[in-house]
């Protein structure tokens, strides 16, 4: 057995922060490699590479903490040290790399020569990694704060497209308004339990008459969350801000920023607001029954493949939410599992897309895929089993996760958010199988029209892995399942001993 | 025979090979030359049709229960096992779908010209998938299947389909996935009751099967659930509407596949799940009259829409329709005999309708179209092609003597003392489909030949005799002596006939189900 750390002493305080260290510390050095080298794609691909580098050092980092971590945290610790906390921060840098390894052919084809764009990328992601581990309102909103300003740079990072710019100050404002509203409810809960400690509102919380100000509170915090995670009917600048931000951004906004946004709200809700659950419950219940209906819908209608799968993300925050209502072990445990098959999904399928499109692929049609069946043979397979997934098609991960979520609603007897979910899926069908219908069924446009759609070498390996993911996790699900039944019941834990704790 | 299959412990690996084998062959197919592609799947489909064989002896006919079982652990913490097995019912799908599968490729050789390898590669994935759903004892591990068979149809009528078949494919797609969705959520609700009654979490269908009677008030509701997506799947009245667009625009194999073995997936779903699960629900007063009633409408409506079609596709859609409303009330009667000739129907149906698809698809080859009016006076040109339509027609029609009858019979024999008003009305459905077929054969086969186009056509060539003649045989078989079939679902009708009667203790089924966990 490895000798956990020993949180009494400072170095083994610095040490539960560990993974954000070593991502900072990285950071810092890329920042003095592009200050030196700046000028041409070469410089760019070296920070492309020196960024994988401080990714991965990170997660061994993260490895070594999470076998070393303390048992019993106490209560009171600004961040959190459960097994929460690390799959959420490994997700985030599975995701991260992912998307930073579908940028290094894209920008230099979309001629973004830029290596500040790796930088803004990972000051985004120790932005989510504190908002992770955020065991305190205010290390969460810095967290947040930090990757919603590296963000909003991002999405505008195709500075000669205006659609580009739209998108970064779309984000701007209304990420803005929704710090706002976050920071608001931070104020009223402060105010109610006189803490920002999650552990300590918890506790305060759960034992006597709940005050107005605490609902309000609530109800503050669940709308700037609902903004982040692009819940309707807080997610009107969803679909334009990932229309317009480079590809491998939008890969990045969808999964990564989700990722954290949702793994951040399911620990303020069940560790500070676990004994107001039936207050929050019926919201979740709405925002999630509004998100599956109108994401899927609009989805529908949508003619530009980015665009759809930008409301399809929208749809996938209810299924999300759906997993979260529940609020059970179970239900936490769905919600990481359909965070990873949501997340590897969608990496493939938008660094898909990026090689078959050009500028920005705002363009690029359903139809337009037409053909590609036949001359890309590889890269329409992958398409396919992407869009397999997200339907939630048996044999993929999508599938497993699906059924994960309606198992936890099943279980707390709530059919109708099941049966929902369901319908909601057959009508995603209705956008997701004309994708696989153009690209096999219909004729191309011209013989050669996918002469230049071709994967770099490390988008390619990005959606071979996240493809291979896929696949085996929707036949053998089982370690990715433990893990993330682990983390729930860690999760349970620390937020039941808050309870306890007083 | 039997000893020499037990001498190769064939009981212990059939089932897996038979699920196995196509898959791996679908990935061999993929890779190798296109030329050798057809070839290649034809010699896999006929090894595993000569491999499937020996079930028919190996079968022991006495034994109500499953056989062949195999059980092997997937996601076993939730209950998740492969659990694969075979009964009286299984058998005749498993054979009639590893029979028509060498057939339906035979019958490809020159209609499919375009992307042949992966056009070979999902036959054969569909055939894994058709074979899991008649063998899955697991619910999860069925439902898997049943969605995995989607997506070859829906390739094979979206790529190698007629000019209307984008919309075929979808409207087959959605209709289906609707369906089995809903199911989805019921067999979860099922499994979460399970796990509350024995205190541990199973998919088993055993397990489902006792714990299904204490469904109280959940019951409705779970049955609803199965039933749309089997119902949908039959397909029954009103939920018909995909199939013709599916059959007229898929290429010949898809729709004899489509014909012969989907569509017994949902009457199968029906004789193994829905009903047996929820025999007070499915059989109370209120579901029998809906439930009969859709089905005499099927059966007349199917063969009153069959009467005007001028396309012989659709006509044959149709009847499809019509003939599949027998099956449901012969479910619905729920006597042996009406169980037994619904069985006897799926069988038959499987052959006369797959080669009456067949034979359509040769004619269209000749000609290039599909509208009655554009032939007639036929027998003269081509008479052995003539021939075998008529027998097949014949067949389908139910004349004694050949297969159609048999069953028909003995479902509306069976029903008769349930349901004599419905069973009386469904009954002229027998006219109406000798009224259909006859008119249909009279105007292509005789009448006088007008077209020049159809005076240089010729006639059935030796690789298209070898697939229609193993279906007129196996017709002829059927209809003049079924016994050998009879007997071996005697005993899974029966049990099916016990499950589902009124006031039927059901602790004692799980006597006639063994347990799959104690069996090597």
């Amino acid at each position: 057995m490895i000798p956990a750390i020993d949180t009494t002493t400072p170095v083994g305080l610095i040490l539960t922060l560990l993974p954000e260290t070593v991502l900072t510390i990285a950071t810092l050095g890329v920042v003095l490699l592009i200050s030196a080298r700046h000028a041409g794609p070469a410089d760019s691909r070296r920070a492309g590479m020196a960024t994988l580098v401080s990714l991965g050092l990170a997660a061994v980092a993260l490895g070594w903490l999470a076998s070393r971590s303390p048992e019993d945290p106490g209560l009171g610790p600004m961040v959190a040290l459960d097994s929460f906390r690390y799959l959420g921060s490994a997700l985030i840098l599975l995701v991260s790399t992912g998307a930073v390894l579908s940028s290094l052919g894209y920008l230099e084809r979309e001629r973004l020569v830029a290596p500040e764009y790796y930088v803004l990328v990972l000051l985004a992601v120790i932005g989510m990694l504190f908002m992770v581990n955020a065991q305190d309102l205010i290390v969460l909103f810095l967290g947040l704060e930090t990757m919603s300003v590296a963000v909003y740079v991002l999405a505008g990072f195709n500075r000669g497209n205006a659609f580009s710019a739209e998108a970064a100050l779309k984000y701007f404002l209304i990420g803005a308004f929704a710090s706002g509203f976050l920071l608001y409810g931070i104020a009223l809960t402060y105010g109610a339990a006189g803490s920002t400690n999650l552990a300590q509102i918890g506790a305060q919380f759960s034992q006597g008459e709940l005050s107005m100000m605490a609902k309000l509170g609530l109800g503050f915090l669940i709308i700037g969350f609902g903004f982040k995670v692009a819940a309707v009917p807080f997610h009107m600048w969803a679909p334009d801000v990932y229309d317009g931000a480079p590809t491998p951004v939008t890969a990045f906004m969808a999964t990564a920023v989700k990722t954290a946004g949702f793994i951040a709200f399911t620990r303020v809700l069940y560790t500070g607001y676990q004994a107001m659950a039936l207050d929050w419950r019926p919201v979740i219940f709405g925002l999630a029954v509004a998100s599956m209906v109108l994401g899927n819908l609009v989805a529908l209608t949508q003619k530009s493949v980015k665009r759809m799968l930008a409301y399809s993300s929208v749809a996938h925050a209810g299924y999300l939410l759906a997993a979260l209502w529940s609020a059970t072990p179970l239900g936490v445990a769905a919600l990481n599992f359909y965070l990873l098959g949501y997340g590897v999904t969608s990496i493939a399928a938008f660094a898909l897309l990026g090689a078959i499109g050009r500028d920005g692929e705002r363009d690029t049609t359903i139809t337009d895929l037409a053909g590609l069946g036949e001359q890309r043979p590889w890269m329409a397979l992958s398409l396919t089993i992407c869009m397999l997934s997200l339907l939630g098609f048996p044999g993929t991960i999508g599938f497993m996760g699906k059924w994960f979520i309606l198992s936890s609603l099943v279980s707390e007897h709530q059919a109708m958010l099941a049966v929902i979910l369901v319908v909601t899926s057959v009508v995603s069908a209705g956008y997701y199988m004309p994708v696989i219908l153009s690209m096999y069924m219909r004729p191309a446009r011209a013989p050669r029209v996918f002469f230049d759609a071709r994967l770099p070498a490390t988008a390619g390996l990005a959606v071979l892995v996240a493809v291979l993911l896929v696949i085996v996790l929707g036949v053998w699900p089982v370690p990715a399942l433990h893990l993330a039944s682990d983390a729930a019941t860690s999760l349970a834990q620390s937020a039941g001993q808050t309870v306890a704790g007083n | 025979m039997t000893e020499f299959l037990a001498s190769i412990a064939y009981d212990r690996w059939i089932l897996d090979f038979l699920l196995l084998f196509p898959l791996i062959g679908a990935g061999v197919v993929a890779f190798v030359p296109v030329a050798k592609a057809k070839q290649t799947t034809l010699a896999l489909t006929t090894i595993e049709f000569i491999v499937s064989l020996g079930l028919w002896w190996a079968f022991d006919s006495a034994n109500p229960g499953m056989q062949f079982s195999v059980t092997a652990p997937w996601l076993a913490e939730w209950g998740i096992y492969f659990r694969v097995g075979l009964d009286g019912i299984s058998l005749f799908m498993v054979l009639l779908s590893t029979g028509i599968m060498p057939l339906a490729v035979l019958a490809s050789y020159s209609y499919i010209t375009e992307r042949e390898r992966l056009y070979y590669a999902l036959l054969l994935v569909l055939l894994t998938g058709m074979l899991g759903v008649f063998l899955s004892l697991d619910m999860f591990l069925f439902y898997v299947f049943w969605e995995m068979m989607l997506i070859p149809m829906y390739f094979i009528i979206g790529i190698w389909g007629g000019k209307n078949r984008l919309y075929a494919t979808m409207k087959f797609f959605v209709y289906t996935m609707a369906g089995s969705l809903l199911m989805l959520v019921a067999i979860i609700v099922m499994m979460f009751e399970v796990w509350r009654q024995t205190g541990q979490p199973s998919f088993a269908y055993d397990a489902f099967l006792n714990a299904a009677p204490q469904m109280g008030a959940l019951a409705p509701w779970l049955f609803l659930a199965f039933a749309l997506a089997f119902a949908i799947k039959v397909p029954m009245f009103p939920f018909h509407t995909w199939l013709p667009d599916a059959h007229v625009e898929a290429p010949t194999a898809g729709s004899v596949i489509l014909a012969s073995i989907l569509l017994k997936m949902g009457t199968y779903g029906f004789l193994r799940f829905a009903v047996p699960f929820f025999p007070d629900v499915a059989l109370s007063p209120v579901v029998t009259a809906i439930v009969v009633s859709c089905a005499v409408i099927g059966v007349i409506y199917g063969a009153l829409v069959a009467l005007v079609q001028p396309d012989v596709k659709k006509l044959v859609a149709y009847s499809s329709v019509s003939h599949l409303g027998f099956v449901m009330l012969g479910i619905w009667a729920a006597t042996l005999q009406s169980v037994q000739g619904a069985l006897l129907i799926m069988i038959g149906h499987g052959l006369s309708t797959g080669a009456l698809f067949l034979l359509i698809g040769m004619l269209y080859e000749r000609r290039h179209t599909r509208e009655i009016a554009d032939y007639g006076g036929l027998a003269r040109v081509i008479p052995m092609f003539s021939l075998i339509l008529v027998v097949t027609a014949l067949a389908s029609i139910g004349l004694p003597g050949l297969n159609g009858f048999v069953g028909e019979f003995l479902v509306l024999l069976g029903s008769f003392g349930r349901y004599p008003w419905a069973t009386g009305i469904a009954t002229t459905g027998v006219i109406f489909a000798a009224a259909y077929l006859l008119w249909a054969l009279q105007r292509i086969l005789f009448n006088r030949l007008d077209k020049s186009e159809n005076e240089r056509l010729h006639d059935l060539t030796p690789r298209e005799l070898i697939v229609v003649l193993p279906l007129v045989a196996g017709m002829i078989w059927l209809g003049l002596y079924p016994k050998p079939v009879l007997d071996r679902m005697d005993a899974a009708a029966k049990r099916y006939v016990h499950l589902v009667q009124p006031g039927f203790e059901r602790p004692a089924a799980t006597a006639l189900v063994p347990n799959l966990e104690e069996r090597p």
